[in-house]
């Protein structure tokens, strides 16, 4: 079998339940690695399984299913594992497949291995043309878009930068009788360094752009009677009511989704805050640990008519950038002392909820958006930019090796980079050379 | 008329043509060795030297499978280095002076004496195809017939030499050509392209001063070409560099209208690499000066090689930039720099295992292909005269891939990529280079050259024990030093913290500041064991991490290699592809999807989409 794959096989963001797989001779022992059955139930092929998956200490709850080769959809081992829908939740289970060893599956792969195995008849075959064409034609529309054709000139431009750079040390090595040859070391790093900051500025704007794409998933945290429900309502606005889902399923729900200038900014998790303030405090550490994980932003509320009690402490201790405390209940005198990055609000009065909206949107999205601007437009170009940014940190970490290690390395990085140009055969460092260079008999 | 039979002919006794009719002959295959010249055979026809960067990796491969060059070259050599020592283990390569006429008598002398080959004088006029024989007709008339034949015929396709206003259709150094048999190959339908080349002065040693120039050294003591020699190479010569001048560049600037390759004289495309001294300065303008390296062309004559000079500009105007260089105020010149155009095939029209695409049972190998450089053309030579023989064995052909060596990458690159220049090896074209190393050649193909037939029991013999050794060398790997003082000592000596725990040989290797050889220095663990096993072993724990996820990529691509796309696969019918694609697909008509996909503008998707019609394709014929 070949090397172990994953990927989100739902539409992102739509529907309640998101499936990721994972196919290949490590798929069980990839999943097992995350996900722990309930009651110590035995794992049985082609049945469903309910148990927890850890996320780095949050258990989220979800099925799995395995099937044992040949008889699963690729013919490999594959299993599926079901999540609550919702686009953070699934990319942190795909992720952490990645991270665990599988490779992000290529356009069509599942299929691919799926025919290669015998899995799908020759009729089908045809149809799978289709689809990885009507993909591919898809993909061309998208790259055609504004940000998509940005972003392929400035990676062809770094691709073209490490060419250049390549060919400086490559000529070294093939010419070594030749005097004027000798790599600058520092330069070399000075020009990866500028690429590095590149792309990292790169994967910031996708980021965002994905946020944009997918809305903003906002936590709001804080002890019980701190004012959460009123001010998420406030946040809705009075005319919307809540959209509730079945109690008992609101994990990964969204509860309500809020438009601040054009972007969406979703309320996961909010689990709780709909009791009556007067019940028991069910909403644990443990709980909010899990909605935190979540989260793009967080909004740590606090009642402004008391000093910090040991329930906020250790909330607050919890609550990871980027964040804002609501100070809430300010129509009343304050009691509480000063907080980071505190906003003061009276949900009950609407007080200042617009000053907190801008606030939400300037420290998720950012000023402005310049829609022009270079960025991933899938999720694949943008797993390809942090993959050529891991590279380029490589480089970075093997500083003192060899120039043929050194060059190595750096050719990762540039053909890491095709991914998203398409060009993934380097014939112009030879160009480069002779053009550059004066070498020869 | 004369009418003989031959199970094989090569055509042109050069670096390909005598790897290829040796490769056949010792296959025990009677094969014909045609030459223009008998005086040409292995005739170093531009520099005294073999080897350099990738292209001693080269020589190391041909003499793996059982090739002849690197044998020669070490009886040859007169000197002898290794280039970017100071560099990692997978750019070192080694590159030799060689004296030019013993290189031919000696590679004269294993041809003549090797049984079923028959080495004749004569040029070549016509190739024809009559049934599943081919008939080979010489200027003088004779035929020849034959099952296979191998087209090595260098750069006397049609040549012509240019110093200045005078060109003559002759051959190098004055051979005669081949003056007919382009338009044979033409009718025959190949494509042609013409490229040039060139070659400097030689000038007499006795005029030059040395005593003004910097002497190039070889080294002693260091590994050879083969894995067979066992003598150690003397350095019975001496080199020296020395540099052209502004004065020299301003002659070369004065009398540029008269240089044929700028003046439009010359059509054919010359290398990039190896330009003219008057393309260098016309190029590279803002350089003051340029490297000349002064190498003897044997221990016999009195003739030196101007590396780095050469140049097409009439004879007079050669004269005076010669003087112009220090060292070289008196120079006699002995033979002019010329400049040579002649024909060679777009290689594109062969198969990895260099035969025709257009006719079964004709390869070709060397210049003809649009290649560069003696080593270049050797391989391909061994390669397609191994690939002639499985051919009259009815056995499939021997196709190296880009991660078994370098041979490999030089063949897929002008065969799927098509060349617009003369080609010359590099290190940089081989992707899986630090896998590629010229100490390990024999790890890498002996096997593949023993079973192809090439490898004889002596050769295989000493590639087992090797193997064996290095194998018994390894286990020892997992010994673990003690913690004491001599360890500590040791290990402060050269600047390594000291382990806290007891460490392993192998861990004790990867240390920055330390190798094999330094351990075993101290502690002894290595005796029984030869130089070059542990230089091996030494390479293999230093780049256990790399190595490894290179093997990856290699079994990765070679996964691909061995979905073959059937000849017949009609392109021009599939769904899926775009048409661009496909007529770059039916052009080049790839082997397997692993060329395919080297194809420039060929993508990702293209392959998946292609893999799947292939599939369909095979199963449908089922």
């Amino acid at each position: 079998m070949e090397k172990t794959i994953t990927a989100i096989s739902t539409p992102l963001g739509k529907g309640a339940i998101s499936i990721v797989r994972l196919s290949g001779k490590d798929a069980l022992k990839t999943a097992l690695k995350f996900f722990t059955p309930l009651n110590k139930q035995k794992i049985e092929k082609r049945k469903m399984t309910l148990g927890n998956f850890d996320l780095d200490g949050a258990k989220e709850k979800c099925l799995l299913v395995y099937f044992q080769r040949p008889n699963s959809y690729t013919g490999e081992d594959l299993v599926e594992i079901h999540v609550h829908g919702g686009t953070t939740l699934t990319k942190l289970v795909q992720d952490a497949f990645c991270k665990a060893g599988a490779r992000l599956a290529e356009p069509g792969e599942f299929t691919r291995r799926a025919f290669e195995n015998g899995k799908i008849s020759l009729d089908e075959a045809e149809a799978i043309i289709e689809e990885i064409n009507s993909e591919s034609e898809a993909e061309l529309k998208t790259a055609l878009t504004a940000a998509a054709g940005a972003l392929n000139l400035k990676i062809k431009e770094q691709q073209d930068q490490i060419t250049s750079l390549l060919a400086e040390i490559e000529v070294s090595m093939d010419y070594p009788e030749e005097d004027e040859f000798e790599v600058v070391r520092d330069k070399v790093f000075a020009e990866l360094e500028v690429i590095k900051t590149e792309l990292k500025r790169l994967i910031e704007i996708s980021e965002q752009r994905r946020f944009v794409k997918n809305g903003v998933n906002v936590a709001i945290v804080g002890r019980t009677n701190v004012g959460k429900s009123s001010l998420l309502n406030a946040l809705i606005g009075e005319d919307k009511a809540i959209v509730t889902a079945i109690e008992g399923t609101t994990r990964d729900v969204v509860e309500a989704s809020i438009d601040i200038n054009g972007v969406r900014f979703n309320f996961y998790d909010t689990a709780g805050i709909r009791e009556s303030e007067d019940k028991v405090e069910k909403l644990g550490i443990e709980k909010s640990r899990k909605v935190l994980s979540n989260a793009d932003l967080t909004l740590f509320v606090l009642d402004g008519t008391q000093t910090m009690t040991d329930g906020d402490k250790d909330i607050q201790a919890l609550v990871k950038k980027p964040f804002i405390t609501v100070v809430n209940k300010t129509d009343n005198p304050r009691k509480l002392e000063k907080q980071p990055n505190e906003i003061e609000v009276s949900a009950k009065n609407q007080n200042n909820i617009d000053e907190l909206k801008r606030q939400m949107f300037n420290l998720t999205i950012g000023e402005e958006i310049d829609f022009n601007a270079a960025s991933a437009t899938n999720e694949r170009q943008l797993e390809a930019l942090k993959e050529a940014y891991q590279c380029i940190q490589n480089v970075f970490k093997n500083k003192h090796e060899s120039l043929e290690i050194l060059s190595l390395l750096i050719k990762k990085v540039w053909l890491v980079l095709g991914k998203i140009t398409g060009e993934t055969e380097n014939e112009d460092i030879i160009s480069v050379i002779f053009s550059k260079f004066c070498v020869g008999k | 008329m004369m009418r003989e039979s031959y199970e094989a002919i090569v055509i042109g006794a050069g670096h390909a043509g005598c790897e290829a009719a040796l490769a056949l002959a010792r296959k025990a295959h009677k094969t014909l060795l045609l030459t223009i010249s008998l005086d040409a055979v292995a005739f170093l026809a531009c520099n005294p030297s073999i080897g350099g960067t990738a292209k001693g990796q080269l020589v190391s491969e041909i003499d793996a499978l059982g090739g002849e060059m690197g044998i020669v070259a070490d009886k040859a050599a007169i000197q002898i280095r290794m280039l970017n020592r100071g560099r990692g283990p997978a750019v070192q390569s080694l590159r030799a002076q060689e004296d030019k006429t013993l290189y031919h008598t000696e590679m004269k002398k294993v041809v003549e004496s090797c049984p079923n080959l028959f080495l004749k004088q004569g040029e070549v006029e016509n190739v024809r195809i009559e049934g599943s024989k081919k008939v080979v007709k010489t200027a003088v008339g004779d035929e020849f017939e034959s099952d296979v034949v191998v087209f090595a015929t260098g750069v006397y396709l049609d040549s012509r030499i240019i110093i200045g206003k005078y060109t003559e259709s002759v051959g190098p150094n004055g051979f005669k050509n081949a003056k007919k048999l382009s338009k044979s190959l033409k009718e025959l339908g190949y494509e042609l392209l013409r490229f040039k080349t060139g070659t400097p002065a030689r000038v007499n040693a006795r005029s030059v001063n040395f005593k003004e120039l910097e002497p190039q050294f070889g080294e002693e003591h260091i590994q050879t070409f083969s894995f067979m020699t066992k003598k150690k190479i003397k350095n019975k010569a001496l080199c020296y560099l020395t540099y052209t001048n502004p004065t020299t560049h301003e002659i070369i600037k004065s009398n540029l209208d008269k240089a044929p390759a700028i003046s439009g004289e010359i059509v054919g495309i010359g290398p990039r690499y190896c330009p003219s001294i008057e393309t260098k300065i016309v190029r590279f303008a803002d350089k003051d000066r340029h490297q000349l390296f002064l190498e003897p062309e044997a221990l016999s004559t009195s003739e030196i090689y101007i590396q780095g000079f050469s140049t097409s500009m009439p004879t007079e105007i050669q004269r005076d930039m010669i003087h112009s260089v220090k060292g070289l105020e008196n120079a006699e010149i002995m033979r002019d720099s010329y400049a040579i155009e002649y024909d060679c095939i777009n290689p594109q029209q062969l198969k990895l295992s260099l035969e025709s695409k257009l006719h079964e049972g004709l390869f070709f190998a060397g210049q003809i292909n649009g290649t560069s450089g003696y080593e270049e053309a050797a391989a391909q030579g061994l390669i397609a005269g191994i690939n002639a023989a499985l051919k009259l064995e009815n056995r499939p052909p021997l196709i190296l891939s880009r991660g078994d060596g370098y041979i490999g990458v030089l063949i897929d690159d002008i065969v799927t990529k098509g060349t617009n220049e003369p080609y010359r090896m590099m290190t940089s074209r081989a992707e899986y280079r630090l896998s590629l190393r010229q100490d390990n050649a024999d790890l890498r193909l002996t096997e593949k050259g023993k079973e192809v037939g090439l490898v004889d029991q002596k050769r295989y013999n000493t590639f087992l024990k090797k193997k064996e050794l290095l194998k018994a060398a390894e286990q020892l790997l997992n010994q673990k030093l003690k913690i004491d003082e001599k360890t500590v000592n040791f290990f402060k000596k050269y600047e390594e913290n000291p382990p806290k725990n007891s460490i392993s040989i192998k861990e004790a290797i990867k240390r920055p500041k330390l190798d094999i050889f330094k351990i075993n220095d101290e502690f002894k663990i290595f005796d029984n064991f030869p130089e070059n096993v542990l230089a091996e072993l030494n390479l293999i724990v230093k780049f256990e991490g790399y190595l490894k996820q290179q093997k990856e990529d290699i079994e990765k691509s070679k996964r691909a290699e061995k979905e073959i796309i059937p000849d017949n696969f009609p392109y021009e019918k599939q769904k899926g592809l775009k048409i661009e694609t496909i007529q770059k697909l039916s052009q080049i008509k790839p082997e397997n999807l692993s060329q395919a996909s080297r194809i420039s503008g060929v993508s990702p998707a293209d392959i998946a989409v292609l893999s799947v019609l292939i599939k369909k394709f095979k199963g449908a014929k089922k």
